[in-house]
């Protein structure tokens, strides 16, 4: 699905090239839960964001399902992107302007799909979630485990094959980062969703089938 | 999808109230003014139009060109009217007499009703209502052939009669003088037009009564006399001017150093030439008029660049969201679609403010600018105009702050990278509030020196004394002038009256009343002399010095003269002494002898300079009476004075004017024009200030971070203050240097059409950047001493 090959990716500063990613090899499967794990400023988040293609890589190879996404325009690139991945943040990311229902609504939006097909998928999601007693409930008005529930309940409503999730559990406490990884779990399990996720957890690492460990832009072996 | 954009729009809104509250007070108020003003000009610039040959109708105005000089007036000598129809035949010509007021009897079961007509009052022929369309409800222009008839617009004959159709054939009697029948009624004329008939009297009447100085003499020219004049389409302007030159040739007896020409003046000037003037209410000038819209353009500018600077300050705050749209698969344009919708909620919602503002402010706007008629801002043309501003206003506050917050790479967003620095167009905000304070201070500079002209003109030194004088209109008939002894007698037994004197014109006015001269047994002198005839205690009761001789005494009265400095030095004598009991002579009469000179007084407004006065005793035009009273108890009176006048002059209705109020309506244009600028750079300068106080805010935000460091390293709130306050004093200063100079030139343009003039002093300008300073330093220092007791443990905290 994802092959990395010889990933290079720095910025200038004065003179010299400082390395974010250096020769970065990684084939990901369909169906994979991936975990990686490293520590701060190791790469982990530019990694994350380069296969999320909201970040650009200076050398190197990428293919996306088969598609090359160095030559890719950006328009091209994000199509590629809102059909395909979810995000999910560690701060959640929800837009406090809007309810938790307009929350999940707005990636159907961009895709320009009829109000009616909307809600009945939100109203779905909902209830898998479990939170349609929250639906017109505003961010701020919900634990930082129900917003994040929300948050991967709008990462999943485009139906993505790859959910990107960049430390999810990293503002919880350690029983709703539990529920969270179940919740990644079943996912992978029964709807067959390709997750990545970035963590600091030892712990929340041990879900994935595979560890990924950075150290200073570099793969560990 | 726009069901969401509304409501993201209207939380956001509900959020950031203050944002919110200050864009859309800034914008309310800003379209409002631009619509207000906008209905002003509209109307200003509809007079007259609704002629259907507006276009194609031309006034024939009498050019004189002295050794000194050139003077317009708009009258034509009375002879001229047959002179133009023979010679020019192509054309089509008419005639119309203004007659400014009158006093109407109406006598309905032998008692007589009065009503003092101030303005109005006209006659005319056939021709003219050939030119200027009216319609006739009863009759047609043929009536102004009959002598001894005249006809009521529907209005005034409602007013005289009760019902209009039951006043044909009844009889007004005007000034006493002459009883004219009703036999015509005409459509009431609309209020934008410098013709206000509400009476036309035939001209057939005008030429049979001497009363009103028609006169078949060529040397004889009033500007109430007016010819008009209408130009076929295959026939220029300049085609006829040329015409009009042969003809002066002919019947104008052009010296070496002095001519006497006609022109044409278009009827779609007349509005606006405030030099030669009209025979409606008022003139205004085109510059007037470009200043009002170029006012209006600056406040909407203003309320636009407090929008962007507003805008961008809050894209700090929204940038997660962008961000987040951007990652759910947002494209660029969507989001500006958004932002930009966003902007057209927030200026709907202004402009809505906006007609409630502008409908509750008309009525007086419209007492300022003292328009009767009604004036409606929902006009088609208004509707058009706001809907115009809406889309601009949008697209000029919305385009930019779109631009910037779509463009935001969602990485970037969403890791709370973006800061004011990452936005951009820091150098854009400054320039927008440079610009900002830069306008302020030009309208804070343009308006101190109109308003201190205004006051200027309205406190200066006339050269008499106009302090609790009674004016007192009358007129000139024989039963009237055979009653002014015993009368004048009656008024000094009043106790409050000290003085009281028979005169044709008060010192200042705006009557021109004309005349060629001859000076010491010479031919006549190359200019004109003015004229009003006083009486002896003329002097006495407006306090006016003699720097030589005296006046002359009850005795003299036909023979001897006052003339003022200004004729005295236009005669090019040094000595006053040297004038008295020098011969002089107006328009070929008598020669009189000059018995003393005074000092100049201002003769007319003080737009114009003095003009050569000759003062002369005579009865014949003693039409005011002038009462000096003492301060004390002056209502009293003026009320003994008003029984005195009824018991006198029962056929007179009673007219008396205090000369200050008199003085004051001189300026009325003036200090309306004053008023106007006042109210909408007042508004400018309000809405500036909004604008600076987001600014500050927007500061504020942005250094939080850089304040809670700076307090944990120790710093005092004065110090952060200072902080806050460094900048804005820059930019103040540039926007000084700009606005400076510009305003100084402009303002120096405008005094020129005032004669007398105030100077520029440093002082406007040390205002006018105080008060920049003073506005800022408030909005500052609120904001900045917030930042500065803030605690810095919650603006250091991050996520």
């Amino acid at each position: 699905m994802i092959e990395l090959k010889n990933i290079f990716k720095w910025v200038n500063q004065g003179a010299n090239k400082t390395f974010l990613l250096r020769d970065i090899n990684l084939t990901i499967n369909e169906g994979e839960l991936i975990s990686i794990m490293g520590p701060s400023g190791s790469g982990k988040s530019t990694l994350l964001n380069v296969i999320g293609m909201l970040d650009g890589f200076d050398e190197g190879e990428y293919s996306f399902m088969g598609n090359s996404v160095k030559g890719l325009k950006e328009k091209q690139r994000s199509q590629l992107y809102k059909e395909h991945i979810g995000f999910v943040f560690q701060a959640y990311h929800l837009i406090d302007e809007l309810t938790v229902f307009e929350n999940i609504e707005t990636p159907l939006l961009y895709q320009d799909m009829k109000s009616s097909e909307r809600k009945a998928l939100v109203a779905d999601v909902l209830d898998r979630f479990n939170i349609v007693g929250k639906k017109d409930l505003f961010p701020t008005q919900l634990s930082g485990g129900q917003q994040q529930l929300v948050g991967i309940a709008r990462a999943l409503i485009g139906k993505p094959k790859l959910l990107l999730a960049d430390e999810p559990t990293g503002n919880l406490n350690s029983k709703q980062g539990e529920e969270i990884m179940e919740l990644f779990k079943k996912l992978n399990k029964e709807d067959g969703v390709t997750i990545i996720q970035v963590t600091h957890s030892e712990k929340n690492a041990e879900y994935g089938s595979r560890i990924i460990n950075l150290l200073d832009g570099r793969i560990e072996k | 999808m726009f069901k969401n954009y509304f409501k993201t729009a209207f939380r956001t809104l509900l959020r950031n109230k203050t944002y919110g509250i200050i864009n859309i007070a800034g914008l309310s108020i800003g379209i409002a003014a631009c619509l207000l003003l906008f209905m002003v000009i509209r109307y200003e610039l509809s007079y007259d139009k609704f002629q259907p040959n507006y276009s194609n109708i031309y006034n024939i105005v009498t050019k004189d060109t002295y050794s000194d000089g050139v003077d317009y007036t708009p009258g034509v000598p009375y002879p001229a009217l047959n002179a133009f129809r023979q010679d020019l035949p192509e054309l089509k010509t008419g005639a119309i007499y203004c007659n400014y007021g009158c006093q109407v009897t109406i006598t309905k079961n032998s008692t007589d009703t009065k009503f003092l007509e101030e303005m109005g009052v006209f006659f005319a022929d056939p021709e003219f209502f050939e030119i200027f369309k009216c319609k006739w409800l009863i009759g047609s222009e043929k009536l102004l052939n009959v002598p001894n008839t005249i006809s009521l617009t529907k209005k005034t004959a409602e007013k005289y009669f009760g019902e209009w159709k039951t006043a044909i054939g009844k009889y007004i009697k005007m000034d006493n003088l002459l009883t004219l029948q009703v036999s015509g009624i005409l459509e009431d004329v609309p209020a934008n037009t410098d013709f206000p008939i509400r009476m036309v009297g035939s001209f057939k009447t005008l030429q049979d009564n001497p009363v009103y100085g028609y006169s078949t003499e060529w040397g004889h020219t009033t500007s109430n006399f007016q010819v008009y004049t209408l130009l076929p389409n295959n026939i220029t302007k300049k085609n006829i001017e040329n015409q009009l030159r042969l003809l002066a040739k002919k019947y104008y007896k052009n010296q070496n150093g002095e001519e006497r020409i006609n022109e044409l003046r278009a009827l779609s000037d007349m509005h606006f030439d405030v030099a030669i003037g009209n025979l409606g209410t008022h003139t205004i000038s085109r510059t007037s008029l470009t200043t009002l819209s170029f006012i209006g353009f600056l406040i909407i500018l203003m309320a636009c660049i407090n929008f962007i600077n507003l805008s961008t300050a809050q894209a700090v705050g929204r940038s997660k969201e962008v961000g987040v749209r951007k990652v759910l698969g947002g494209r660029r344009m969507q989001l500006f679609w958004q932002m930009l919708g966003e902007t057209k909620i927030i200026v709907l919602i202004a402009a809505s403010f906006a007609l409630i503002i502008a409908q509750f402010a008309t009525p007086y706007i419209k007492h300022v600018i003292s328009i009767q008629e009604e004036l409606s801002i929902f006009t088609l043309e208004s509707m058009l105009f706001f809907i115009l501003i809406i889309i601009t206003v949008t697209l000029l506050a919305g385009i930019y702050p779109s631009l910037i917050l779509s463009g935001f790479k969602p990485v970037i967003a969403l890791k709370n990278k973006i800061n004011s620095t990452t936005i951009g167009g820091i150098s854009l905000r400054r320039g927008l509030v440079v610009v900002q304070f830069a306008i302020s201070q030009i309208l804070i500079i343009g308006t101190i020196v109109s308003v201190s002209q205004m006051n200027f003109i309205k406190t200066a030194d006339l050269g008499f004394n106009k302090e609790a004088t009674l004016l007192l209109y009358g007129s000139t008939d024989s039963v009237v002038l055979s009653k002014q002894n015993a009368f004048k007698e009656s008024l000094l037994q009043i106790p409050g009256v000290k003085l009281v004197s028979y005169n044709s014109d008060a010192p200042s006015s705006d009557n021109n009343w004309g005349s060629n001269f001859a000076f010491d047994h010479k031919p006549d002198e190359k200019f004109s002399v003015f004229l009003k005839a006083v009486d002896e205690n003329y002097y006495n009761t407006f306090g006016l010095e003699f720097i030589a001789g005296e006046t002359y005494t009850k005795a003299d009265s036909a023979k001897k003269v006052v003339i003022n400095e200004t004729l005295l030095n236009k005669l090019n004598i040094k000595n006053a002494h040297e004038a008295l009991g020098k011969p002089i002579r107006t328009g070929g009469q008598k020669w009189k002898t000059i018995c003393g000179v005074v000092k100049d007084f201002k003769t007319n407004s003080l737009r114009d300079e003095i003009k050569p006065i000759i003062l002369f005793p005579n009865k014949m035009h003693y039409n005011k009476t002038a009462v000096k009273l003492h301060s004390a108890n002056i209502l009293q009176t003026q009320k003994a004075i008003q029984q005195q006048w009824e018991k006198f002059f029962p056929e007179n209705v009673y007219a008396g004017f205090f000369m200050d109020e008199l003085i004051e309506d001189f300026y009325q244009q003036e200090t309306q024009m004053a008023l106007l600028y006042k109210l909408f750079a007042g508004l400018a300068i309000f809405i500036s200030c909004l604008g600076l106080y987001g600014l500050i805010s927007f500061m504020a935000v942005q250094k939080t971070k850089e304040v809670g460091i700076r307090k944990v390293l120790g710093a005092s709130v004065s110090s952060i203050v200072y902080l806050f306050s460094k900048e804005f004093t820059l930019l103040i200063g540039i926007a000084f240097l700009i606005a400076a100079p510009l305003a100084w030139y402009f303002m120096n343009e405008w005094l020129q059409s005032f004669v007398f003039r105030v100077n520029i002093g440093i002082g406007v300008f040390i205002v006018a950047i105080l008060t920049s300073m003073c506005v800022a330093f408030i909005a500052v220092g609120y904001k900045a001493i917030r930042a500065a007791i803030a605690n810095p443990v919650k603006s250091l905290r991050t996520e």
